[in-house]
């Protein structure tokens, strides 16, 4: 080592046995050298002090939601990602809605399954609202409700997917409209489609970690969910 | 909330402090944050219970943080200018003096080349040992060593005649 890098490794604790023991005498009998070992302390405290008010700082609501695996609902504003997908995937989902009336699926069919509210709130639409305030997972459409849920707030929540719009999320429901909590791609795996409620290694991994971070107890049973239902998610 | 989600929330003050020496501008870091902890949560089945999570995020953060300047010069976007570093935080607080001198050394900071930075950043500003920051660089000792001494020259040659 040089000289500079056992100074250093000296300021930062990591000299020890002989060499720290060299390094000490050395300083005792060099003036100039233990000058330049208080010099690097100094800067190095400066370093942790410039930097040091950030802990104290509020966390970003954006940031704890992301620790908990939940999507942000704003963020990474400069970069625009979100943004560029929610256009990607508007364009998709014209060509869902056109799969979903060919297939017979439609309760407002001049509405994708994703609208944006006035507020700017994504929220459920047409073949998408109609198969989560109706279906109970009897019905094997191209656009299927799955669990259902309550959040600890007492909100109803449920899953939803769709081969034929290649999406899948949670939505919870807010008055009369389902409010999206996750959205994210989704490929119907080949073959006879599955029940719904077993074929747990076809639900993606976003939907159940967000299912995870909003439920609260189990989720509802056949007969809780025709009770909800009945109380039209209230 | 799982206890691993549970532990990364404790530690958001911490990532978020990395990201500021990373990064200069306060969106800019928060954005990495943001990266690295959407990058954590979809591989937290790689994570080994017993080893240190701080280490792993700031590997995952390191690897956030590079993608993320690139993919910024890639769509046009400049980082935020050095002089906006010099906004401490959002609390406005602090005498005149004192953010002149820490914008001092946030200016130092982002004056290093990356690799300095993040080396220097992880032992002396989240007091990492050498070992355990080239662990989390994926870096040999010596390498992280040399990088540590290079960083630290740089540092005390701008702040030199400032220091106190």
């Amino acid at each position: 080592m040089t000289l500079d890098e056992r100074l250093i490794a000296y300021v930062d604790g990591e000299l020890s046995g002989d060499e720290l023991k060299l390094f000490e005498s050395e300083m005792a009998a060099d003036p100039r050298l233990a000058g330049e070992v208080e010099k690097h302390k100094t800067m190095a405290a400066r370093l942790a002090l410039a930097y040091a008010p950030v802990i104290d700082e509020k966390v970003p609501g954006r940031l704890k939601a992301a620790a908990r695996g939940r999507p942000a609902a704003k963020g990474r504003a400069r970069a625009q990602v979100p943004w560029m997908q929610w256009a990607g995937m508007a364009a998709g989902l014209a060509i869902g809605v056109a799969a979903g009336i060919a297939g017979g699926h439609f309760a407002w069919p001049q509405q994708g399954p994703l609208v944006t509210r006035d507020d700017g709130v994504l929220v459920a639409g047409g073949t998408l609202k109609a198969a989560l305030t109706d279906d109970l997972g009897t019905q094997a459409g191209p656009m299927r409700a799955g669990l259902s849920f309550k959040t600890a707030a007492g909100r109803y929540c449920r899953t939803f997917q769709s081969g034929a719009d290649r999406i899948a999320g949670v939505a919870c429901r807010h008055g009369e409209d389902w409010v999206m909590q996750t959205t994210t791609a989704f490929r119907a795996p080949a073959g006879p489609t599955p029940a719904y409620r077993t074929a747990g290694n076809e639900t993606p991994a976003a939907v159940l970690m967000a299912v995870d971070g909003l439920i609260a107890g189990a989720p509802l049973d056949a007969a809780g969910e025709k009770a909800a239902r009945a109380r039209g998610w209230k | 909330m799982s206890g691993l989600e549970h532990e990364m929330v404790e530690l958001l003050p911490r990532l978020r402090r990395l990201a500021r020496a990373l990064t200069r501008d306060a969106t800019d870091a928060d954005d990495v944050v943001q990266l690295t902890l959407e990058r954590a949560i979809a591989r937290q089945h790689q994570w080994r219970p017993g080893t240190r999570l701080d280490s792993w995020m700031f590997g995952i953060m390191k690897n956030a943080w590079i993608d993320e300047t690139r993919a910024r010069k890639r769509h046009g976007a400049v980082l935020a200018p050095a002089e906006e570093g010099e906004h401490v935080g959002d609390d406005g607080a602090g005498i005149m003096e004192a953010r002149l001198a820490v914008g001092e050394v946030r200016r130092a900071m982002a004056s290093l080349p990356a690799e300095q930075r993040i080396a220097v950043a992880l032992v002396l500003i989240e007091g990492l040992s050498y070992k355990d920051a080239a662990e989390v660089l994926e870096i040999p000792l010596g390498t992280l060593a040399s990088r540590i001494v290079r960083g630290r020259t740089a540092l005390m040659a701008q702040l030199q005649e400032v220091a106190p």
